[in-house]
């Protein structure tokens, strides 16, 4: 069998890293869907490390694109926010069922969770800006509003709608987050998309500022366990900042539908690979 | 104190996250360049966790004062530790100065949420791995 070198095994990740963290950064994930996957089935690396890998890039990848996203007021700050006191209780309480719970079997719930959830996103796949309900009750409160610019200076205005629908879907995602360390980020987008009815770019990158949070919360607990080996992180971490500067370029010039139907790709692989690997694949 | 530009708190959030993000990748490139000149051309499976089974997970717990020892001789895999902590450490910093940010705009019921958020955040980093039922 063909060794692999140190310095080969640091050019594939980063490479790889640099595609996980364009799309990640698009779509408003951390890119694990694209690393673990490498590193596991295609490096063989162990679940656990490959997941440590996971936590750092989501980290790189929401600081990285947030920074983009945030000055050029596309990311909505008070949103991101509020819904982050949901995500982190979510991610401690998930972290602390952990131990008790059955890994496969929460794989199969959410993957077939996820793959649902494909069926209203696709039902609305060429939908631009969303109707702007009226902004009532808690959002209001809240302010739960915002507008952006499309990269031909058109202002967006948007109102969010069903506050309390959209604090629950973050609560899934951190106890996702804190329970397998994956996939939070694509919970974070359908509560937006789906439940407070944001327009498509606004939940995606208002997810990427949010996914930094919940992974730093859960990341204290990876570095103890010993879960984030250097050499791995590195190259990611490196890789994935590169690709977020790619991918945050890319996102202000791109058209909601076209966001969207790359989110929806990109959720059904998440969709498959959950199953797959609580089928122990 | 009043911010003079309603949206002025967009650039201090963003100025935080590319400040953290840059000190942290120049950290984590110079460790990388260390590893790469001492293992490089090593078979990735000598030291690394590229077989699966040949090195028992937890294996790269992370120790104050192994790390210190560590940067103190430019140990590779400490440089990119110290890179990731840094990287670790913006998101926390970005909460940080939103509270401060949404007391300047006099917007208390945000102070409260951030307020929460940062303390979650610190007890989940901090204190839950000191706490044996979160060590799955």
């Amino acid at each position: 069998m063909y060794r692999l070198l140190a310095l080969e095994f640091f050019v594939i990740l980063f490479l790889v890293s640099i595609l996980a963290g364009a799309v990640g950064s698009i779509v408003g994930l951390g890119g694990g869907v694209i690393v673990i996957p490498i590193l596991t089935i295609g490096l063989g690396v162990d679940i656990h490390f490959a997941i440590g890998a996971s936590i750092v890039s989501i980290i790189a990848t929401s600081s990285g694109a947030a920074a983009t996203y945030v000055r050029d007021r596309i990311t909505n700050l008070r949103v991101g926010m509020f819904l982050e006191l949901a995500t982190t209780v979510g991610a401690i309480v998930g972290a602390a069922l952990a131990a008790y719970t059955n890994s496969m079997l929460l794989e199969l719930i959410f993957g077939t969770v996820l793959l649902i959830s494909l069926v209203p996103l696709v039902m609305k796949i060429g939908e631009d800006i969303p109707a702007i309900p009226e902004l009532q009750g808690l959002a209001k409160k809240l302010s739960l509003k915002g507008s952006y610019r499309e990269v031909d200076n058109s202002e967006v205005k948007y109102n969010a709608t069903r506050p309390g629908l959209g604090l629950v879907g973050m609560v899934v995602a951190g106890l996702i987050s804190g329970l397998l360390g994956i996939g939070s980020g694509t919970f974070k987008v359908l509560s937006m998309d789906l439940a407070m009815k944001l327009p498509m770019k606004v939940s995606t990158t208002t997810s990427n500022f949010m996914i930094g949070v919940t992974a730093a919360a859960s990341a204290g607990i990876y570095f103890a366990r010993g879960d984030v080996d250097p050499m791995i992180v590195g190259p990611v971490a490196l890789g994935i900042l590169v690709g977020a500067s790619v991918g945050t370029r890319l996102l202000l010039r791109a058209k909601n539908p076209t966001v969207r139907k790359l989110f929806a790709v990109v959720l059904a692989v998440t969709a498959i690979e959950m199953v797959l690997r609580a089928f122990g694949i | 104190m009043r911010l003079r530009e309603p949206d002025a708190m967009n650039d201090l959030v963003s100025d935080v996250l590319r400040y953290g993000v840059l000190v942290s990748s120049v950290v984590v490139v110079l460790g990388v360049v260390l590893a790469l000149a001492k293992y490089g051309l090593l078979s990735a499976s000598d030291f690394l966790t590229y077989l699966p089974n040949q090195i028992p997970h937890g294996t790269f717990k992370v120790d104050l004062a192994d790390l210190a020892t560590g940067l103190l001789v430019l140990d590779p895999f400490s440089v990119i530790e110290l890179g990731v902590i840094v990287l670790l450490a913006t998101p926390v910093a970005r909460v940080l100065l939103s509270v401060f940010l949404f007391a300047a705009e006099g917007d208390r019921t945000y102070v409260y949420i951030t307020v929460t958020v940062l303390v979650l955040l610190l007890f989940s980093i901090l204190v839950t791995p000191l706490i044996p039922i979160f060590q799955a």
